[in-house]
């Protein structure tokens, strides 16, 4: 089989999985901020993809295994080949972007590690991958990360509200979405430095394979730039139907839950990831959400999504992994079947966008204006009453996310 | 099989980061509320604000592997 061949397109779907990465989790920083008003919709997804951006340059080191010990890779082990990762990329691609047209989130990095395990089973058989790791690497944080999120969401609500409680004059409620800037800020830099890592990994580990690079490199300065632009632009793209699903499908979100939601994201991701305890982003921004909707008096959580989303958790690795398994059995024909791979794959692809248009999600900003007037207004006409429809709902939000004591309600309501 | 340990230690500093950074910037509101404020709670605001962001400024010491490596 040509190495060349194959090394070129696990590059290229290395970095479309970038992309969907970057597209799938913008809602984890940005989906309160837009709710609440604190954020401009294009102005919050512009923020997050610079700072992914710039934090996929802060961080360079590259983990010494794909899997991170799901698959036992290495000496002694089963070897990678590249076009197991190229089955497992098409698994998590494919199985972002039906989780994307659902507008569930759920986590890249699962989608990753399933669809590798996928094609590692059928690729070098059942002893390859170390299903303990699965249980206490992706299984069991999948129980406790929106727990940990969730209980220190929670608590953060209860005090703020409580600490902010002014029963006869006007509170400032209102100044927890200047906060909620800095907090999401912090959610959008750390998973810059985490996420686009992965890929890099990816794309330097079969470099590595095919011989292109020495064992150990750093990867390559063109690896690094492609992967942070990757990233970078699907995160600025953004992923509006999941967006949607935590800003306002779970509960209805205040600036005060909001701010404590995005701290309390903040707070978990960091201490995971500097005390050894890793956690998915993802997982913790919804617990978060949950947390914080569960510590306002008179809030409601939509349990029937809540129960979607954890459903979505618990089969992104085996629906992956299926995908995965499935494509790595094709490419074991030989370089046509990686051809038939890559093909398929496009046209799932393909066939997801054509669906997402048929059912488009409401764009935040991009209104659409009645298709009638179109017709009737000229380019200038159509861009202000636009801009109108979107001032007006960035007003709505703003006065839906802030809580008035009785004290002057009129005046707010009026 | 699974560092209970340390989920522990995770769990217990996440609660208590979110729940000290949240309480900083809900003093500093509740400092800044009602008609006529007095000096002290402005200057008691701004502390309160100036320390949540030490507490933010931290994170970002954290996310940043060049300042703590």
């Amino acid at each position: 089989m040509d190495l060349t061949y194959v090394v070129v397109l696990v590059i290229v779907l290395a970095i479309f999985f970038d992309f969907t990465n970057g597209f799938h989790d913008t809602a984890n920083a940005m989906a309160t901020p837009i709710a609440t008003g604190a954020l401009r919709p294009k102005v919050a997804v512009a923020l997050a993809a610079v700072l992914n951006l710039v934090g996929a340059f802060l961080s360079t080191a590259v983990a010494a295994t794909i899997s991170g010990g799901i698959i036992r890779e290495g000496p002694g082990g089963v070897d990678i080949t590249p076009s197991m990762i190229f089955a497992g990329l098409i698994g998590a691609v494919i199985w972002n972007l039906v989780t994307w047209l659902r507008g569930l989130p759920s986590s890249s990095s699962h989608a990753l590690f399933g669809g590798l395990i996928g094609a590692a089973l059928v690729g070098a058989g059942l002893d390859s991958v170390d299903f303990s790791v699965v249980l206490s690497k992706v299984v069991l944080p999948a129980l406790l990360a929106p727990l940990v999120a969730g209980i220190a969401a929670f608590l953060a609500t209860r005090l703020a509200y409580r600490i902010t409680r002014r029963p006869v004059e006007k509170n400032k409620r209102a100044g927890f979405r200047v906060g909620q800037i800095f907090t999401s800020s912090l959610v959008a830099l750390a998973h810059g430095t985490n996420d686009a890592q992965k890929t890099m990994g990816v794309i330097t580990l079969t470099l590595i394979a095919g011989g292109f690079l020495q064992t150990g490199s750093a990867p390559p300065f063109w690896v690094v730039v492609v992967c942070a632009c990757a990233i970078a632009a699907g995160t600025y793209s953004g992923g509006w139907r999941i967006i949607q699903t935590l800003g306002g499908g779970l509960t209805d979100i205040k600036a005060t839950q909001g701010f404590s939601a995005e701290a309390s994201t903040a707070a978990t991701v960091l201490a995971s990831s500097h005390l050894g305890f890793a956690l998915s982003t993802t997982q913790v921004a919804s617990g978060s959400i949950i947390g914080a909707g569960l510590g306002r008096r008179g809030g409601a959580i939509q349990w029937s999504t809540a129960g979607k989303i954890v459903v979505a958790w618990f089969i992104t690795l085996p629906a992956s992994a299926a995908v995965g398994g499935l494509c790595e059995l094709i490419a074991r024909l030989g370089p046509v079947g990686l051809l038939i791979d890559a093909v398929l794959g496009l046209t799932v692809i393909v066939g997801i966008f054509v669906a997402s248009r048929r059912r488009p999600a409401e764009q935040s900003n991009a209104l659409e204006v009645d298709v009638a007037m179109n017709s009737v207004m000229t380019r200038n006409e159509r861009r202000n009453a636009q801009k109108k429809r979107s001032e007006e709902l960035l007003a709505a939000r703003r006065r839906l996310s802030d809580e008035s004591s009785l004290f002057g309600y009129g005046q707010d309501a009026s | 099989m699974i560092d209970w340990g340390s989920f522990v230690v995770v769990a217990v500093v996440s609660i208590g980061s979110a729940a000290v950074l949240v309480s900083l910037f809900s003093f500093g509101l509740r400092l800044l509320a009602g008609e006529n404020r007095r000096w002290g709670a402005r200057i008691g605001a701004y502390a309160c604000f100036a320390l949540a962001a030490l507490g933010v400024l931290y994170g970002i010491y954290l996310i940043v592997p060049a300042l703590h490596k």
